[in-house]
């Protein structure tokens, strides 16, 4: 919880420094408009489904390093059923996000049942998918072509009539409410904590770790494919050899920033949405700003680093002051979780 | 057990990025037999190299070689250095390449030219030892380009680039193109904005620019993907109609656009030809006839300003070549 408020008050405090700046210096302020805000939030949704997904196997000790292959793959199957294929949206986005699914359930089996590690499962799948992504289309990209009503690309680009609220940003809301109940309040989401910290432990209490696990990769890559068929929508046009690459890691960076241990154990849906949109919020300020493009990954890198160091130093002090040992509190929070 | 599984699962990924034979069509069926292999290296996956492979394949009908068609995927220099001395050591006669980064590269590209025919397509480095340069004359494109901004801002007023990176130079020589045009114009570039080829980030830069920069008259995409990510960060923003756009090449949404007139115009190269000029240079060099190459090392294929009056007429010149290839 104070790790939330932390992150909120870092947002807050990068809102106000930018405003204040912008306006001593011209007056006027290009930031705070509905235009960017609506447009901040866009991303914010998109960008911050991909980080959600990938925070629930986060929590259970993996990591998802596919997220950008899948958004690759499930994008230009979307763009190419859509647009070049003709298919109706109601047999074509259950397709995508049928696919999705059995990835999620690929990498879950091979890492439940196969016992792989899932560091290389996923770097496998990061291959795999964008080969196959570039081996159907024949590496030529993939457009919706205005085959598709302009209902169904509101959910990627559209905004509540009438107001800068972006509609990606609503379905982020949505699904942060449903996988953060399932998280936080229901018994199997804090089971997924119990394992994450230890995970023999908790098959000793009876908590059936290979299912939920799987549960956790299957959650991680139909986030993922939500995500690619919104930017797909968002964006139009899918270019099967770079559409999604790195955004692996801009998911881990959004939830490691709002908070998951990449040890497991810890982390929160809330922290996870705040943390993705402190990482958007930093592209958009490098562009508002006039900062050189080039300086733009040196600003992520240097506030994900920053943020973690602070972090990691914050969590010493109370460690301190409550005087218990690091591992004795780690247990402790898993305690209270159940 | 594990390491067998983990083993065979590498495999399977190793086997899916090899090139599969379907990526690397040849000219005709029957392969080998004493043809000459040439190779086509793209700087990236694009509609643009579709083009272009479509003009190989015709001159490799024509003058009866076998041509294979390499994208590096994630536009990086590493991957054109590999797909290089891949190709080398499959024995291929003559290579045409878009190098990422001339400058940089000239030490691989002095290397393969010391083994096969060597032509640069599209951007050139012209330090190196290739044989010949066969494109567009991009600051040539870019002054078209800036006759076009200044016809669509007759009033002046600011404009900002976007394009994938500046480190190729035909990203820089288009934008010093557009500056040389537009001096004493009263247009202003204000800067120019990189998306490293990821069309998802070439959109939220263009939504940043029309935030920053409320006063922004025009927008200009220098590399073929721009022109429709343009298109939609604007659309999204609610300003089209009240800022110009201004692109190059012909992506589909693109000509879309200059037909339904949100989209001023667009400069457009014609990689049909630069396809077809260098595999007739590579077979020609092949065979010891340097005729074809002037004494300036570079075959200029000129551009060509597509706007509304004209656009219909490229389109249906364009879904000829697509039938070709």
């Amino acid at each position: 919880m104070r790790k939330v408020l932390g992150l909120i008050g870092l947002v807050l405090v990068l809102v106000v420094a930018t405003y204040v700046w912008e306006l001593s210096r011209t007056g006027q302020s290009n930031f705070l408009t509905t235009n960017n805000i609506g447009n901040l939030l866009t991303w914010v949704g998109l960008f911050g489904i991909l980080s959600l997904g990938q925070a629930f196997v986060i929590v259970t000790g993996g990591i998802d390093l596919s997220v950008g292959s899948v958004v690759g793959l499930v994008g230009l199957l979307t763009a190419d059923l859509l647009g070049q294929s003709g298919w109706s949206p109601a047999a074509a986005l259950p397709v995508c996000l049928g696919l999705s699914i059995l990835i999620g359930l690929f990498h879950g089996v091979l890492i439940t049942k196969f016992r792989l590690q899932p560091f290389i499962v996923t770097l496998c799948g990061l291959f795999l998918y964008r080969g196959v992504a570039r081996l159907i289309s024949g590496d030529g990209s993939r457009g919706l072509e205005g085959n598709v009503p302009a209902a169904l690309t509101w959910f990627g680009s559209g905004y509540v009539p009438g107001t800068f609220i972006p509609a990606p940003f609503i379905i982020l809301l949505l699904l942060g409410a449903i996988l953060g109940a399932f998280l936080h309040f229901t018994g199997p989401g804090r089971h997924l904590f119990a394992l994450g910290a230890n995970e023999e432990g908790a098959r000793f209490s009876g908590i059936r770790v290979h299912t939920l696990k799987l549960a956790a990769y299957v959650i991680c890559s139909l986030m993922t494919g939500i995500g690619a068929i919104l930017l797909t929508f968002k964006v139009g046009s899918v270019t099967p050899s770079t559409f999604g690459n790195f955004y692996e890691l801009y998911a881990i960076a959004g939830a490691v920033l709002g908070g998951c241990s990449l040890r497991g154990g810890s982390g929160s849906v809330a922290g996870v949405l705040i943390g993705a949109t402190l990482i958007v919020l930093l592209r958009n300020l490098v562009n508002i700003l006039h900062i050189p493009s080039q300086v733009e990954y040196i600003v992520i890198g240097g506030a994900i680093l920053v943020g973690v160091i602070v972090d990691e130093l914050l969590g010493e002090r109370r460690r301190k002051q409550t005087r218990i040992a690091p591992e004795a509190q780690g247990l402790e929070t898993k305690a209270a979780g159940k | 057990m594990r390491t067998l599984a983990a083993g065979l699962l590498l495999v399977m990924a190793l086997a899916s990025c090899a090139p599969a034979p379907e990526n690397a069509p040849t000219g005709t069926p029957e392969a080998g037999g004493g043809k000459t292999r040439v190779a086509l290296v793209t700087n990236s996956a694009s509609d643009f190299w579709t083009f272009a492979h479509a003009g190989a394949l015709e001159a490799a009908k024509e003058f009866n070689c076998d041509v294979e068609y390499k994208i590096p995927a994630q536009g990086t220099v590493q991957e054109q250095q590999q797909i290089v001395e891949d190709l080398i050591s499959t024995g291929v006669s003559g290579i045409a390449i878009s190098p990422l980064d001339p400058k940089n590269q000239t030490e691989m590209l002095n290397a393969a030219a010391a083994k096969v025919n060597l032509v640069t397509q599209d951007s050139d480095a012209p330090d190196s030892n290739r044989a010949c340069y066969v494109g567009t004359d991009n600051h040539a494109a870019g002054v078209e380009a800036g006759k076009l901004i200044k016809q669509a801002l007759p009033k002046g007023g600011k404009i900002m680039l976007f394009v994938g990176t500046l480190d190729a130079q035909n990203a820089r020589d288009r934008k010093q193109g557009i500056e040389d045009e537009l001096k004493g114009s009263g247009i202003e570039v204000v800067d120019t904005r990189t998306d490293e080829t990821d069309r998802v980030k070439a959109v939220a830069n263009v939504q940043d620019a029309i935030s920053s920069y409320p006063d922004l008259a025009g927008l200009v995409g220098l590399w073929s993907y721009n022109g429709p990510a343009i298109l939609t960060g604007v659309r999204d923003s609610g300003k089209l109609g009240q800022v110009q756009i201004i692109c190059f090449d012909e992506e589909s949404a693109t000509l879309q656009g200059v037909k339904e007139g949100q989209i001023a115009g667009t400069i457009v190269q014609q990689p049909y030809k630069f396809g077809y000029e260098s595999v007739k240079l590579l077979s020609q060099l092949q065979k010891g006839d340097t005729s074809g190459v002037p004494e300036s090392k570079q075959v200029f294929v000129p551009v060509r300003t597509i706007t509304k009056d004209n656009v219909a007429d490229f389109e249906a010149e364009l879904s000829k070549l697509r039938q070709a290839s």
